[in-house]
């Protein structure tokens, strides 16, 4: 036995590291589980490999998850690991590859196989020691090991879960609850019970083993309380919108919207079309809406660039269309399970021949349930596409929110203040100026009408004059100058002046407000600003660009001093302003805090 | 089955009342004749206007829509079977028309044709098929004649044309039937046919482009191709039925189906129907329909903590 001494931590970061194929994911979703059932706010960044169960103790077959749990609610996923669980030698070595370690964190490595791989491990220990970080190794026991190969070498991420769960001062009920809720409906009694002895023997491991222990306290809840990721609560926003279809195609990390509503839309009145590919998701998307019943598609970047012919023909024909785009690594297949935001200007200016249209974007999963109603709202309101951005990173993570009011929206005019309001954005007048006067749907006599992508007049006519081409131009232009005047000042963290302004969209909301946070201890004068609402740009953005010395964006997109990101070049085209990026970091992994304030300290040193 | 009796009129439309603008086609355009075919089957189903769409794609055929007095899309080039795959799914009450070419259909939109016929939703079909691309000004198309000379295979089109009627029989369609811009009454006949059939019912017309392809389809004669009947089935063309050879085909059997398709000789008529196979539109909305029925104000409730 080791005499521990219980370390409180208001928060803590750990990373669970593994084989793909081999539980990494669920173990993730048990603990995080568990930690929010016991009060604790919980956000989780998973590490899935692009491929399927890429060969084991190979550096490709790096899956997991790193976690952050606190006593108070968080935003992001942070930096600074306190703790590593790592399944052998070669995952370890590639989670150091990122260059995010901590060297005060405390690495826990499964010795098992050393013996087979002496000068791999011996390699990779070195390297862990050179960069300061502590190893605390282990092997499971003989019975644990048996019970491991009956169950078919599975099991091993529930022995790990046990020693996490001691380390974290977990109640062992907290878990095996969650393990029964995960497992109970899929696995017989005997494979049950075999997987919670591995729990049992992984925590006794730790109990008595590892001089670790770390408190980080629940809070009783005062109010309903909610765990959801981005994905699911995009889906549930669908159905809350009033959303009728989704049509979809398989894409990595947007399928599991359609895999959501594919078992609950048609509880709700809704269907799910899997259609032959992207183009045709989109086409029956936009049919559907022609026939005035609503409806979205989902799809990643190399989707939307499929997408774009058909983004351009709805807003020529004036049907509505909502457009979801789960961004990932790119360009072309890039980074399929990582995280980025270089898809903005394809979005904001993709398809051709100046097709305009409005582009939202989600900070978290929040947003994600709200984010349907707004676009539902923009896109019927003014028959423009609308584009909702949300990205790998937002669209995995696992947050504890309030149970969530809801809007349950049939009439758009009926749209809750509450939810323009987080977009930073007042109603749209109530009449708005089409190319074509007669918008009536299929079924109403006597308003006949024929849709094209051909420019028409205002009869809905195919005119190839300059006087009608213009003309539709300016409608279509006017119907975003709509969106423009309606928003209002976008969320800012910290002084309204100062010497720095960072400026940030999407995903990295909760990475800003941190590191501003961070400032305020550190007397540097820099604030934050978050846009939701990304194209078009609130119009007082640059009277408050000139009440900061400096302006700068980060953003998880490619950029330097000679080729601004995406956002920097949107605000220098906005405001004239000389915005340059701070961190255009398309690395895959989420911007810190930390990555943030040291920025800053540099730009205002 | 026939159209819901709440998509008909009590009144029956006339032709007049479907007119739009004048067609911009060319002058002895074969698309004229389908428009007038079109037209007529509408007036004389008595469909209502306004519970019936035309969808169509790009090229001469793409403008059809613009053309009917009805609702209608005229949508991207080879993607009209998606947009009426989203509104038969939508809206299971409207009469939905498919207007696509040899260029749409079989080149740019071929992958949707094998899904449209591979899910069988509910519309009529019509595949323009002038054996070239018109509109962009005479390129070779999928079904473009060997050895036809065009802008972009000036030498002669390279290779055998592909067969529309053998690979519609090959992707498994409930409904494939063939006639011809000119034969006005096996027009009507198909039509009719082709809208009773419960699914995705797949019509190639045989349609001139005297424009450039004067020599194609020699529509004086009527020695080079035989009509397919069957009780079940369509009615050979009253005017020419006496002109040239007319096989009784039943139209449930599949092989007899393909040696006509596959035969170097012209087959006008029903090749195949299976009105039962399944429809995937009348699936997702019976699920739908069938499902338990919740409320939205509970959506967040299985999150709780």
């Amino acid at each position: 036995m080791v005499t521990k001494t219980v370390e409180k931590k208001r928060i803590s970061r750990f990373e669970i590291l593994m084989d793909a194929g081999f539980g990494a994911q669920s173990a993730g979703d048990i603990l995080i589980k568990a930690f929010a059932r016991t009060g604790k706010f919980v956000y989780i960044e998973p590490m899935i490999p692009a491929e399927i169960s890429p060969p084991p103790r190979t550096r490709p077959a790096l899956s997991g998850a790193i976690i952050r749990v606190a006593d108070f609610d968080i935003t992001n996923i942070g930096n600074n690991t306190d703790l590593i669980l790592a399944a052998h030698e070669i995952v370890l070595d590639r989670r150091f590859d990122d260059g995010e370690s901590n060297p005060q964190a405390k690495i826990l490595l499964d010795v098992g196989d050393q013996s087979a791989n002496k000068d791999s491990y011996e390699k990779v220990l070195k390297r862990v020691k050179d960069a300061g970080l502590t190893v605390i190794p282990f092997e499971l026991d003989a019975e644990s090991n048996a019970i491991i190969r009956s169950l078919g070498n599975s099991g091993k991420n529930m022995y790990y879960i046990g020693m996490l769960a001691a380390i974290y001062n977990t109640p062992h009920d907290a878990i095996i609850t969650e393990i029964k809720r995960t497992f109970g409906k899929k696995l017989s009694e005997e494979v049950l019970n075999k997987n919670i002895s591995l729990f049992h023997n992984g925590y006794k491991y730790a109990e008595d083993n590892i001089a670790l222990s770390y408190e980080v306290a629940g809070t009783v809840r005062s109010t309903e309380k909610i765990l959801i990721d981005g994905n699911t609560s995009l889906a549930m926003g669908i159905i809350d919108a009033g959303i009728k279809i989704f049509a979809g195609y398989p894409i990595t990390p947007a399928s599991s919207i359609m895999h959501t509503l594919a078992k609950v839309f048609p509880s709700y009145g809704g269907m799910v079309h899997q259609a032959e590919d992207e183009i045709s998701a989109i086409g029956s998307a936009i049919g559907s809406y022609f026939g005035g019943v609503p409806s979205i598609t989902a799809t990643s970047g190399p989707g939307l660039s499929l997408k774009q012919e058909f983004i351009g023909f709805a807003s020529s024909a004036e049907i509505p269309l909502i457009v979801i785009d789960a961004q990932r690594g790119g360009p072309s297949t890039g980074l399929p399970t990582k995280t980025e935001q270089s898809d903005l200007l394809a979005a904001a200016f993709g398809s051709h021949g100046d097709a305009p249209k409005v582009v939202l974007s989600v900070a978290n999963v929040i947003d994600c349930f709200y984010a349907p109603t707004v676009a539902r709202y923009i896109a019927e309101k003014l028959r423009i596409p609308v584009m909702l951005m949300t990205d790998f990173q937002t669209a995995n993570s696992y947050k504890v929110i309030d149970k969530l009011p809801v809007t349950q929206l049939d009439d758009i005019n009926k749209i809750p203040d509450f939810v323009l309001e987080r977009f930073h954005m007042k109603r749209l007048p109530d009449t708005i100026e089409m190319v074509c006067a007669n918008q009536a749907d299929p079924g109403t006599p006597e308003m006949m009408r024929r849709v094209t992508g051909l420019n028409t007049d205002a009869k809905g006519v195919v005119s190839h004059s300059g006087a009608t081409s213009l003309r539709s131009h300016q409608i279509r232009g006017e119907k975003v100058h709509h969106v423009q005047r309606a928003l209002t000042k976008p969320e800012m963290f910290g002084k309204e002046s100062g010497d720095l302004l960072v400026v940030g969209w999407g995903s990295t909301r909760g990475v800003i407000e941190e590191a501003i946070d961070m400032c305020k201890g550190e007397n540097l004068s820099a604030s934050g600003m978050h846009l939701k609402i990304v194209h078009p740009l609130p119009l007082m953005l640059k009277d408050i660009f000139t009440n900061f010395k400096k302006v700068v964006t980060v953003e998880v997109a490619y950029g330097d001093e000679l080729a601004p990101p995406p956002l920097a070049l949107l605000l220098r085209s906005a405001t004239l302003a000389d915005v340059q990026p701070a961190l255009a970091r398309p690395t895959g992994r989420p911007i810190t805090p930390r990555g943030i304030l040291s920025k800053i300290k540099e730009i205002l040193k | 089955m026939s159209a819901p009796a709440e998509n008909k009129l009590p009144q029956p439309v006339t032709i007049k009342d479907l007119n739009t603008d004048n067609p911009r086609w060319c002058v002895a355009c074969g698309d004229f004749g389908i428009l007038m075919g079109i037209k007529r089957f509408i007036v004389d189903a008595a469909l209502r206007p306004e519970k019936t769409v035309n969808i169509s794609g790009i090229g001469c055929s793409g403008r059809a829509p613009n053309y009917i007095n009805t609702y209608g899309i005229h949508g991207i080039h080879g993607r009209p079977i998606t947009l009426a795959m989203g509104l038969a799914l939508a809206r299971p009450d409207l009469n939905l028309f498919v207007e696509s070419g040899d260029g749409d259909a079989l080149s740019i939109g071929g992958n949707h044709l094998i899904h449209g016929i591979n899910k069988n939703f509910k519309c009529v079909f019509l595949l323009f098929d002038n054996e070239l691309y018109a509109l962009t000004k005479s390129q070779t198309s999928p079904t473009t004649r060997k050895g036809h000379k065009t802008n972009t295979q000036p030498f002669g089109t390279y290779l055998e044309p592909l067969n529309p009627v053998r690979l519609a029989l090959g992707i498994g369609a409930s409904f494939v039937a063939s006639t011809t811009d000119w034969m006005p009454d096996h027009l009507a006949s198909t039509l009719k046919a082709a809208f009773a059939h419960p699914g995705f019912a797949f019509v190639h017309i045989s349609q001139r482009c005297p424009h450039y392809d004067e020599a194609n389809f020699d529509h004086k004669t009527s020695s080079w191709f035989s009509f397919l009947t069957h009780e079940n089935g369509i009615a050979a063309d009253k005017r020419l039925s006496d002109k040239t050879e007319v096989i009784v085909h039943d139209p449930s059997q599949i092989t007899k189906a393909f040696e006509y398709a596959e035969s170097p000789r012209r087959h006008y008529g029903l090749f195949y129907q299976d009105a039962k196979k399944a429809r995937y539109d009348a699936i997702l909305q019976n699920q739908t329909k069938s499902a338990e029925q919740k409320p939205r104000d509970k959506i967040l409730d299985r999150f709780l903590l």
